[in-house]
């Protein structure tokens, strides 16, 4: 299974899924399913992603769970 | 069989629960329809009946003409450079499903008919078979129904589409 940060990402930058969906070119549903984990992106539309978000790759997408939010920050503070 | 409109280019969007039901009530009412119209006067047939019967293939085709516009028959019918790639992988699972399926009932019904006019043949049991015009009619359309749709059923009573922001 690929685990992803899209919602947080989307959320972020303020986006629909429709906004996003018609930035990289896919279905805004794509989105919605990419960001329950129910499918996993080709490799061009996660490269899209993470172009679109300025990030690289592996920060939008992994193969381990990605650390809560709240947990990753708790972190950089100590 | 999917039916483009200009105002809705991604087709219309259907809960899914409308959707299932949809392909639930034709596929139920349109077999049931035509026994119930071909029934024979020996069998209880009759006026009343083939009414209802006709009623029921009606209401099926009704069915049919909704699902023909909805989001889920293009995903399943439309020409693949217009869906993305999750829509593409999606129908391609589907499309292996529905083969199997497809082909199953047909080589199913060719195995009764094989057997029945068998056994009919060999004055064993004389179990009912097509054998009229309007019976391979009602098989023939029923079977061009089942291949326009199965996919997109395949589909709907798969993975729940997620709730749009």
């Amino acid at each position: 299974m690929v685990h992803n940060r899209l919602s947080v990402f989307r959320a972020e930058r303020n986006l629909s899924r429709k906004d996003l969906a018609e930035q990289v070119g896919v279905n805004p549903q794509t989105i919605g399913y990419l960001e329950r984990g129910d499918y996993a992106p080709s490799v061009e539309l996660a490269l899209k992603l993470a172009a679109l978000f300025g990030v690289p790759v592996e920060q939008l997408f992994s193969l381990k769970p990605f650390a809560p939010l709240a947990a990753s920050l708790k972190n950089q503070e100590s | 069989m999917y039916i483009r409109s200009k105002s809705r280019p991604s087709g219309r969007q259907m809960s899914t629960p409308v959707i299932r039901g949809l392909i639930v009530g034709l596929y139920t009412l349109y077999p049931v329809g035509c026994i119930l119209q071909l029934l024979p006067e020996s069998w209880g047939g009759g006026t009343a009946l083939s009414v209802a019967g006709l009623i029921a293939v009606a209401a099926s085709l009704m069915m049919f003409a909704v699902l023909a516009g909805s989001s889920l028959q293009r995903q399943a019918q439309e020409a693949e450079s217009e869906l993305d790639e999750r829509e593409r992988a999606d129908r391609n699972k589907a499309a292996f499903y529905e083969h199997s399926v497809f082909s199953s009932a047909v080589l199913l019904g060719l195995i009764y008919i094989m057997l029945t006019t068998d056994m009919a043949e060999a004055g064993k049991l004389d179990l009912w078979r097509p054998s009229t015009g309007d019976h391979w009619n009602a098989i023939f359309w029923g079977l061009g129904l089942l291949s326009v749709t199965l996919p997109g059923a395949v589909l709907a009573f798969g993975k729940t589409p997620p709730d749009m922001d």
